[in-house]
């Protein structure tokens, strides 16, 4: 657990938002929402700490799409969802040269959403046969777009009878109480 | 020479790999700039056999998705269910049946078998050994008919269900698949292991060969055997475990420089362990209900979730998100094969054309799979 509150000392101050949520429920440990802006320096931390890539793909959601990126790591088990709004240019930063496999994860999002990534060495279609502006098939309609407030879990979520968990260690690891020297 | 210099250079010329070749395994083409017999630059074209299932998965109410989870990966159809009723059950808090679970592990393992064997044979195939597919396909007969009596198909099941599976198991099963198990089991030594294992021909043509490390594994998301190649010991069903896989006894094979040779016996290894691990579970098999009864029409809560499971072929992850209903707002199915294949362009600039069919074959891929 140490191990993850250096990680997520470097997600908050890149800067990002960082919830722990619950594994059982959701299938991955830190929530991560940061501008498309600090996507680069996240991949560089998340390599840092070696993690890999899983995927990278997009949600269509009004008004700004987003892109979703998830880690997960060869060690002791943490796996991270993270999450960025595409810029109001319909861009977003590649890192497709710190983590090559995300090389394909964008092209296929570009492919199925439109959504375009800056610096990619070679964004061209890669399912989809060719270039077809109209045609981005993952793309929801104008009827069936939702907010992300639509999709988001809601407040309410954690099961009740969840136990305390352990509070992570904070403040400068004060020696536990002990008995009475006699 | 660089790919620059070598369009310069008149001995230079592109060579045109697929979409239909055989050591492919799928429709897959490879556009390679060769310099006689070495490749300067492979560059791998998908998409021949893209039917969009991301988009079919948010186009319906998610019972209505099943049966094409089988129809990506083919060979690991069964963990492909697997992957996806887990993640319903994870969103929807539905309780599995404690012998619905046991069915799903000896499924999915016979399954995981059936694969290697498959891929035992092909990659050999692919060397130009004719023999050993003939052996491996009469055993993966043997994993097809004991599934097919109990699913109905012998390779797109659709088998498993959000609370159970389809069909319980039976005596008749239970026999069939202990019988297996003894048969394979005595036929690993005088066969795959004397017929190709030590054989010094294979062994002298697939040492070092291509070369996996961690740090290639890492920025690829490379996984399954030839991660594991490199000696991380890196498998979901026991780094994440799901279903009830932490109760079984089971070893992770690793290797330690992550040539072909290993990948190999990673993949023979692992066949044995799989063994073991339905054997376990046929003599703890319990009785009770296969699957529990649930409404009708299920709603996934609103929020998004993912569930990962180990294929033949490494991670596949499912991420889903909800906006309520029953029809998935976001569906994205990552594929293990998608990302294995990515690397094939750093691995093997520089190699010889005969050992680029080898690496596609240690790569094991299904080309359904990276397209879906």
């Amino acid at each position: 657990m140490s191990d993850n509150s250096i990680l997520i000392t470097d997600l908050l101050s890149l800067p990002a938002t960082v919830d722990e949520v619950d594994y059982a429920r959701r299938g991955y440990h830190l929530d991560v929402a940061l501008t498309a802006d600090r996507v680069r320096a996240m991949a560089e931390t998340l390599l840092r700490h070696e993690f890999y890539l899983v995927f990278a793909s997009a949600v269509d959601l009004a008004p700004d799409a987003e892109v979703v990126y998830q880690f997960a790591r060869h060690g002791s088990p943490c796996r991270i969802m993270a999450r960025a709004y595409v810029r109001r240019d319909g861009t977003v930063p590649t890192i497709a040269d710190i983590y090559h496999g995300a090389n394909w994860h964008e092209r296929e999002t570009k492919d199925m959403f439109g959504i375009r990534f800056a610096g990619h060495p070679y964004l061209q279609p890669l399912l989809l046969p060719e270039e077809n502006a109209e045609l981005k098939p993952l793309k929801k309609s104008e009827k069936s777009i939702k907010l992300p407030a639509d999709v988001r879990w809601l407040p309410e979520e954690p099961a009740p009878a969840a136990p305390a968990a352990p509070a992570a260690p904070k403040a400068g690891g004060d020696t536990p109480t002990t008995p009475e020297q006699g | 020479m660089t790919p620059e210099a070598a369009k310069q250079d008149k001995h230079t010329f592109v060579l045109n790999m697929g979409p239909q070749h055989p050591s492919t395994h799928g429709v897959m083409r490879v556009i390679l700039e060769m310099d006689g017999e070495h490749i300067l630059e492979p560059e791998p074209v998908l998409g021949y056999g893209h039917r969009i299932q991301e988009k079919m998965g948010e186009a319906r109410p998610w019972p209505g998705f099943m049966p094409n989870t089988s129809r990506m990966d083919y060979l690991s159809a069964m963990i492909y269910n697997h992957g996806y009723v887990s993640l319903i059950e994870r969103m929807t808090g539905i309780e599995v049946p404690r012998r619905a679970e046991f069915i799903r592990v000896i499924t999915d393992e016979l399954n995981r078998i059936q694969s290697h064997l498959l891929w035992l044979g092909a990659f050999l195939l692919d060397l130009g050994a004719f023999t050993p597919i003939m052996y491996t396909f009469d055993d993966r007969e043997q994993i097809l008919d004991i599934l097919e009596d109990v699913t109905g198909s012998r390779l797109t099941y659709c088998y498993h269900r959000v609370g159970g599976v389809a069909r319980d198991i039976d005596e008749k099963f239970v026999e069939r698949t202990r019988a297996f198990i003894a048969r394979l089991r005595s036929r690993f030594k005088p066969i795959y292991y004397d017929l190709v294992t030590s054989n010094i021909i294979f062994i002298k043509r697939v040492k070092d060969v291509v070369s996996f490390t961690p740090e290639l594994a890492r920025r690829y998301g490379l996984t399954g055997p030839p991660l594991r190649s490199t000696g991380i010991s890196y498998d979901i069903r026991k780094n994440e475990p799901y279903s009830i896989y932490p109760e079984f006894d089971f070893e992770v094979p690793v290797g330690t420089k992550g040539d072909c040779l290993e990948v190999y016996n990673i993949r023979v290894a692992e066949m044995e362990q799989s063994l073991r691990i339905i054997e376990q579970a046929l003599d703890r098999l319990p009785e009770g209900p296969f699957r529990n009864k649930i409404p009708r029409k299920v709603k996934l809560p609103q929020g998004d979730a993912t569930f990962s499971v180990e294929t033949a072929r490494g991670e596949l992850t499912y991420y889903l998100v909800s906006d309520g209903s029953d029809v998935p707002y976001r569906l994205k199915i990552r594929v293990p094969s998608f990302s294995n294949l990515s690397v094939l362009q750093e691995l093997c600039r520089n190699m010889l054309l005969s050992d680029l069919v080898m690496s596609l074959g240690t790569l094991d891929l299904v080309i359904p799979e990276i397209d879906r």
